[in-house]
């Protein structure tokens, strides 16, 4: 784990990551688009236990958020902590058993899921085997990167290494905390915590991977990327550090607002939303810092695809920074709890803002490390109209269908009664589930082509290799 | 010159857009007269026409049975629409303005009052689909119009404004984000309002 002063930046391991995540990206994706048609035509599953719905959805969301989204934030950490620390990776062997070591948890966890193990804990259905694996992982991924830190060069702590720094911490404390469990057998385990204090545990995990994994780890990305992208300083440095302390703090008391009307204690409940509110400052801060950075840089819209879908992904952040708070308010949530608006505003996250902004990365990154021109610029366009077209129909078909249900599903009559059967609500929500599918096969469509094009970009070419470049002495570590 | 920018504006909104546009670039309308002559008339069609189809079909959500509202309900739901979308187009209009200098477009109010206009009467014009309260259908209608509208607010903002395609782009990318979040926070109202009592008879 020695480093030698003109060694070169380790970027194999980052081009690998980036492989798997579009390969895990594919594949979730595909489970997804499966499982959309599953709710139009149950029958599809074939009476097989594994292509039921119960299965499939946490091979879907744990393919998407662990095996597309952590890889892609490992190769992007791992390559971006290089750069600002003017150092090659600490440790680069680690970094490898964090890669294929990763990779082996997500195969081995998704047919686990498949095979029917599971916790029964949303987002965190791995059973106890995957859960030491992944600390273990996870923990690798901490030492790499904050050994990487430890021995930089340049003295300042790049922003974006302060939100890949928060990403591991919390992640790795609520991956622990909440996992935390009695084996029983190789695939079975009881959680420590039980009744509501079990569900509060639950949802202080669900909502921060949301906010440490989907959030601030993405963030991350944007601030390495898109001042590279758009070859200008960030807009506000200042701003970018307040909004990362306020966003860090407020953030980890948001969970609540996911059990609102249940049993957990309403004041907690009540401190949940304030919470949630309150976070469309740091939120909205971060975004109003991306697109002041990216407007100076206009003339770049020309030549580089890649900027548009950081353009997009921003305003898809607005909007999903915006909607979350506001569906955390009591009075609406209420009525859009339990619908598919719940899974339109996922959506319009994991589509608009986590998807979108892990393509423009890809298409900066890729033909830098090949070291030639994109293969295909005219694809990469018709990609993101593609992935455009395909979020805007699937967010407004499950707004529809999720105020449709919220209305019919609380509907009362003179006497009292409900107005309307669940099931006759739901198997009118088929047409929705129509456009939606067709919203994730048009997402999909773009997914593939993006490979394609990143293939032939990479085709027999390896990573180009950078030495650090030399440090201004005025921000020099000194010896 | 005032005339010819604004004459037919809905028309040549639907039929000729990049004229509209064209027509546009280098004018500086009144925000008051746009928005009299043209865009309040396009605004009043949406709750016109809800009002309308739910009074007499009541609003199919896709369960069998329709929906019937009062029609104290219906009205006070059609002045709080038309009250919403009043507001959505000046917010939007005021905030195309604001940020206008950070794109290098031009500054002129009442050019932004007509942008919006074109952009959104594609929109005004297909809420004819709310006299068949059809949620779906209405679905239908609106998502290919919206796509649409987002086509002419693409290509034509930094016709209207004048300023680099490149520049109009992002302008373009910036109001989309403020527009969903305008729809969204019409969807997190109307809920609020429906709690509150203000609606359908809902058991909360």
């Amino acid at each position: 784990m020695s480093n030698d002063n003109n060694a070169q930046y380790h970027d194999d391991v980052v081009l690998r990551l980036i492989q798997f995540s579009i390969f895990w990206a594919i594949v979730a994706m595909a489970a997804g688009v499966y499982l959309s048609a599953e709710l139009i035509w149950p029958t599809i599953d074939f009476s097989q236990p594994w292509l039921s719905f119960g299965r499939l959805r946490p091979l879907h969301t744990n393919g998407i958020i662990f095996g597309f989204g952590v890889s892609a934030l490992m190769a992007t950490a791992f390559y971006s902590v290089q750069r600002t620390c003017h150092v090659p990776l600490f440790g680069h062997r680690l970094a490898w058993f964090c890669c294929y070591g990763w990779q082996l948890v997500v195969l081995l966890g998704g047919l686990s899921l498949l095979a029917g193990w599971t916790s029964s804990k949303e987002y965190a259905e791995l059973e106890w085997p995957f859960d030491i694996a992944i600390a273990v992982l996870w923990i690798s991924f901490g030492v790499v990167f904050f050994g990487t830190l430890a021995i930089r060069k340049i003295r300042p702590i790049y922003i974006s290494n302060w939100f890949y720094g928060a990403l591991i911490i919390v992640i790795a404390m609520l991956h622990i905390v909440n996992n935390l469990a009695l084996p029983v057998t190789l695939d079975k385990s009881y959680s420590l915590y039980a009744g509501a204090q079990d569900a509060v545990v639950q949802w202080w995990y669900g909502h921060n991977a949301v906010g440490f994994l989907l959030t601030g780890g993405f963030l991350g990305m944007v601030y390495y990327f898109l001042p590279k992208q758009a070859n200008r300083p960030i807009w506000s440095y200042r701003l970018s550090i307040v909004s990362f302390w306020a966003f860090t703090y407020t953030y980890i008391w948001a969970g609540p607002h996911h059990l609102h009307y249940s049993a957990i204690p309403e004041w907690v409940q009540s401190l949940g939303m304030v919470m949630s509110i309150i976070l469309l400052a740091p939120s909205w801060a971060t975004m109003i810092n991306g697109i002041m950075t990216v407007s100076g840089a206009w003339q770049k819209l020309r030549t580089d695809p890649a900027l548009k879908f950081i353009v997009l992904a921003l305003a898809f952040y607005g909007l999903a920074t915006f909607e979350g708070p506001m569906m955390a308010i009591r009075s609406v949530n209420v009525v859009s709890h339990f619908t598919d608006w719940t899974i339109g505003h996922v959506h319009s996250g994991a589509l608009g803002w986590n998807a979108m902004i892990t393509y423009g990365t890809f298409y900066f990154l890729i033909p830098r490390m090949a070291g030639r021109e994109l293969y295909s610029t005219r694809l990469a366009n018709i990609h993101f109209w593609l992935a455009l077209a395909g979020t805007m129909l699937y967010i407004m078909a499950m707004w529809a269908a999720g105020v449709s249900q919220g209305l019919l599903w609380l509907s009362i009559d003179e006497t009292g009664e409900l107005g309307f059967s669940f099931t006759d609500i739901m198997s009118s929500m088929a047409p929705y589930y129509g456009l939606r599918l067709i919203a994730g096969l048009i997402f999909l469509t773009g997914t593939i082509l993006m490979a394609w094009n990143l293939y032939m970009t990479m085709r027999g070419n390896k990573p180009v290799r950078v030495t650090p470049p030399a440090v201004d002495p005025m921000y020099e570590v000194k010896a | 010159m005032v005339e010819r920018t604004l004459a037919n504006l809905p028309v040549r909104a639907l039929f000729r857009p990049k004229d509209a546009f064209e027509a546009l670039a280098g004018s500086d309308p009144s925000p008051a007269n746009v928005l009299l002559r043209y865009s309040v008339w396009l605004l009043i069609l949406p709750p016109l026409f809800s009002w309308i189809g739910a009074s007499i079909f009541g609003w199919r959500l896709g369960a069998t049975e329709p929906l019937y509202l009062s029609q104290l309900t219906l009205v006070r739901i059609s002045v709080g629409y038309f009250l919403a979308l009043l507001f959505g187009f000046v917010s939007t209009a005021l905030i195309s303005q604001w940020m206008a200098k950070t794109y290098g477009a031009s500054e002129s109010l009442g050019r932004h009052f007509a942008m919006v206009t074109i952009v959104g009467s594609p929109l005004a014009l297909a809420s004819v689909a709310h006299l068949v309260p059809d949620v779906f259908f209405n679905v239908l209608v609106l998502i290919p119009t919206m796509i649409w509208s987002m086509y002419l607010l693409y290509s034509g903002i930094a016709v209207a404004l004048e300023t680099v395609p490149e520049r109009g782009m992002l302008m373009a990318s910036s109001l989309v984000g403020w527009l969903l979040v305008a729809a969204v926070s019409l969807l997190g109202l109307s809920m609020g309002l429906w709690v509150m009592g203000i609606g359908p008879l809902l058991g909360v």
